[in-house]
């Protein structure tokens, strides 16, 4: 029957998932950082994959591509945006989610499903860094905070502070004042957070219909989960292993 | 009839030389596009993607020797009149009188749009202190400035009001710089009261009485500057004349779309039509070369709709487009990711729309001002745009926003639940920059995922079940 891959190529990192076309398993995956040399590092990335699952690229069906560099991925036989990608994913693993919180490196998304995981309608960010991972990433920075560490960090929080979601640059200028006034790491960890998932519900709306499932690299930052599910009002699940969820979706739509 | 194709600038210039080899005849203003890049500036012409029609190229060929007609409409000793925030009024008005030539100065919002950033028209705007956080416009202070773009018109008529206050603050600068403006007032338009008079607006709209009877006066005041201009009254008729002049236009166009829009394949590219549509509200200075051009677009896309060929696949989604685009790109980049234009509002449908000639001209053209989309509220326009929608069947929406112009900044959330919730369609909206090359990746996937959800609800109204991805 042989395989169907599915390539991630997001703005951080890319992820690659091999499923087995008979039983629909997934029997590899893989994840790797993001660098200039996109098409190279997909490449080697997929060979590594592929070898360790013992099989080889002779035994693929069918490649689609998904992510921020999907044009730039090599011999892929269809390219989906990676809307549509984490849908499929969520929907396989969870057919009755009403809708999807995807945060990446660069984006944050909301999908709203139809009955049958088809995307029935989509927001994303504009064009402001601000609710996505990248505003995470430069927190970790200046807290000098692993990025797995900033959830532990936030949990200690009292009294989170009030933080701009408005825009990253601003958001960091408040983020050095805050630490020059001596406020908690852990109060500004959490202000982040919130302003994140402030920025996120500003798009979502509020949503009265579960599941909600959280998709993406972020969401497998402690704290997250929990400081959407209060900004919009609902639940949010995290879906297992989050990060590679367009990945999966990349290769169910290859099979389907 | 041959396939349509999609050429390059360079592409062009082979498609050029073959049409003239074939007899192809060209007004004055003709010639390979490649000259408007190379004559200084049109830079960015480079990047586009065109239509392969000869109607296409005088289209094209007439926008962009915009500039040739007013120095020539001078130097044969006409009065330029500037118009800004006309509202489709100040050009029918001028027409009246032969000696007058209008322009649209609000059209320099364009110049970046073709020129790019390699001009002194923004630096100009940024010396001035009207920064990048301003809308496009800002490049008319620059082009005041430095007299490089157009002429300095004899008279600057600009209204304020419920209309665009980024262009109402650079207007003032220009004022500042010691060009004169005549300035006049446009109402918000509200609803009329219950047994308060009223009256029907182009387009179906309602406004009461009174705010039309305001914007009459408020014409009649343009009118007497514009005879102050000519140093006569106009002949007993002209207006009328220029009204249904106007309106020859405003049909010819009102057809084109129609047969653009609705055809099973699409037979003219979305930048094109573009083109086309901004001829509505000051018809490149000639209104009667601007019917000329249109009528060559007619006869290309009727001939390409009879032989049944189009510049798409039938696969293509069928996309309304809300707000113009400071990237022309963008046009194309829909296009590249799998949608074709059906459909539009640009912020000046009314426009399109014809001016009533049943009632007195000015009080007619008081009624066409009070019709634009933009002196209304989102409600209305939301309203107008699910009309249309449904009208051309479009399966999706796309709203796109200008950064800096500050009188859609919030409307498109408000435009697009509404005509989500009215026509069921997935709605996109983005922000379209000038002159971005970084952001071709993020409006591409955010077009495609928007294509990809109509394609999907256009199967599944077929087909419940998912299908294989193409």
């Amino acid at each position: 029957m042989g395989v169907t891959v599915g390539i991630d190529a997001g703005s951080r990192s890319i992820k690659v998932v091999v499923l087995d076309r008979g039983s629909g398993h997934v029997i590899a995956h893989g994840i790797d950082d993001q660098g200039t040399d996109q098409a190279d590092r997909v490449r080697r990335l997929c060979d590594r994959v592929l070898g360790e699952c013992g099989t080889g690229h002779g035994t693929v069906r069918r490649t689609v591509a998904t992510g921020y560099a999907r044009h730039i991925v090599e011999g892929a036989d269809a390219r989906v945006t990676e809307i549509t990608c984490h849908a499929r994913g969520v929907h396989h693993g969870a057919p009755d989610a009403k809708a999807i919180i995807e945060i990446g490196g660069q984006d944050s998304k909301i999908m709203w499903l139809g009955p049958d995981g088809t995307v029935h309608d989509f927001r994303m960010n504009d064009r402001c860094a601000a609710g996505t991972g990248r505003f995470l990433e430069m927190v970790s920075d200046r807290m000098a905070v692993p990025l797995h560490g900033l959830g532990a960090l936030a949990a200690r929080s009292r009294h989170p502070s009030t933080i701009s979601s408005m825009c990253v640059v601003f958001a960091e200028s408040e983020i050095i004042g805050l630490l020059a006034c001596g406020a908690p790491r852990e109060d500004i960890v959490a202000g982040v957070q919130a302003a994140i998932a402030a920025r996120v519900a500003g798009m979502a709306g509020r949503m009265r219909d579960g599941p909600v499932i959280f998709t993406g690299g972020v969401a497998l930052v402690g704290g997250m989960a929990a400081a959407l599910s209060a900004a919009i009002g609902t639940p949010v699940e995290v879906a297992p292993e989050p990060q590679m969820t367009g990945a999966l979706g990349a290769a169910l739509i290859a099979a389907d | 009839m041959a396939i349509p194709r999609s050429l390059s600038l360079e592409d062009w210039d082979a498609r050029y030389d073959a049409l003239r080899r074939d007899g192809m005849g060209e007004p004055w203003y003709g010639g390979p596009l490649r000259r408007h890049l190379e004559a200084g500036g049109d830079t960015r012409l480079g990047a586009l993607r065109f239509d392969d029609s000869p109607a296409a190229l005088r289209l094209w060929n007439f926008l962009l020797t915009e500039e040739d007609r007013l120095r020539e409409a001078r130097a044969a000793g006409h009065k330029l009149v500037g118009a800004m925030k006309d509202l489709g009024t100040v050009p029918v008005l001028a027409s009246a009188f032969p000696e007058l030539t209008t322009f649209y100065v609000d059209g320099a919002w364009w110049i970046p749009c073709l020129m790019g950033t390699a001009i002194g028209a923004l630096r100009e705007a940024d010396r001035l202190g009207v920064c990048d956080s301003f809308c496009p416009v800002r490049a008319l202070l620059g082009a005041f400035v430095t007299g490089e773009h157009f002429p300095i018109p004899d008279l600057l008529v600009c209204s304020a009001g419920a209309t665009c206050d980024d262009l109402s603050a650079v207007a003032q600068r220009v004022e500042g710089l010691g060009h004169p403006v005549f300035w006049w007032e446009m109402p918000h338009r509200r609803r009329a009261d219950r047994g308060e008079p009223s009256a029907t607006l182009p387009g179906g709209g309602i406004a009461p009485a009174e705010q039309v009877a305001l914007v009459r006066d408020e014409l009649g005041r343009v009118m007497g500057a514009l005879c102050d201009l000519a140093g006569h009254r106009p002949e007993s008729d002209a207006l009328g004349g220029a009204i249904a002049q106007a309106n020859r236009v405003r049909r010819t166009l009102g057809h084109l779309r129609t047969l653009a829009y609705t055809s099973p394949l699409c037979p003219m590219p979305a930048l094109e039509m573009l083109i086309c549509e901004m001829l509505a509200i000051h018809f490149c200075s000639d209104r009667g070369e601007c019917i000329e051009v249109l009528a060559d677009m007619i006869a290309e896309v009727e001939s390409r709709v009879a032989e049944g060929v189009g510049v798409l696949g039938e696969a293509a989604v069928r996309v309304f487009w809300v707000n113009p685009v400071a990237d022309l790109r963008v046009m194309n980049l829909l296009e590249i990711c799998g949608g074709r234009l059906c459909g539009t509002e640009f912020l000046f449908s009314h426009a399109l729309d014809a001016i009533p000639e049943d009632v007195e001209p000015m009080e007619a053209l008081a009624r066409t001002a009070l019709a634009d989309p933009m002196v209304g509220t989102c409600g209305e326009r939301a309203e107008r745009i699910s009309r249309d929608l449904t009208r051309f069947g479009a399966e999706a929406l796309v709203i796109s926003r200008v950064p800096g112009a500050s009188h859609c900044a919030f409307e498109g959330e408000l435009v697009g639940r509404e005509v989500a919730a009215r026509c069921g369609v997935p709605v996109l909206e983005i922000e379209v920059p000038s002159f971005d090359d970084a952001v071709e990746p993020a409006l591409r996937t955010r077009l495609e995922a928007l294509i990809e959800t109509a394609r999907v609800k256009r199967k599944c109204a077929g087909e419940p079940r998912r299908t294989r991805w193409a």
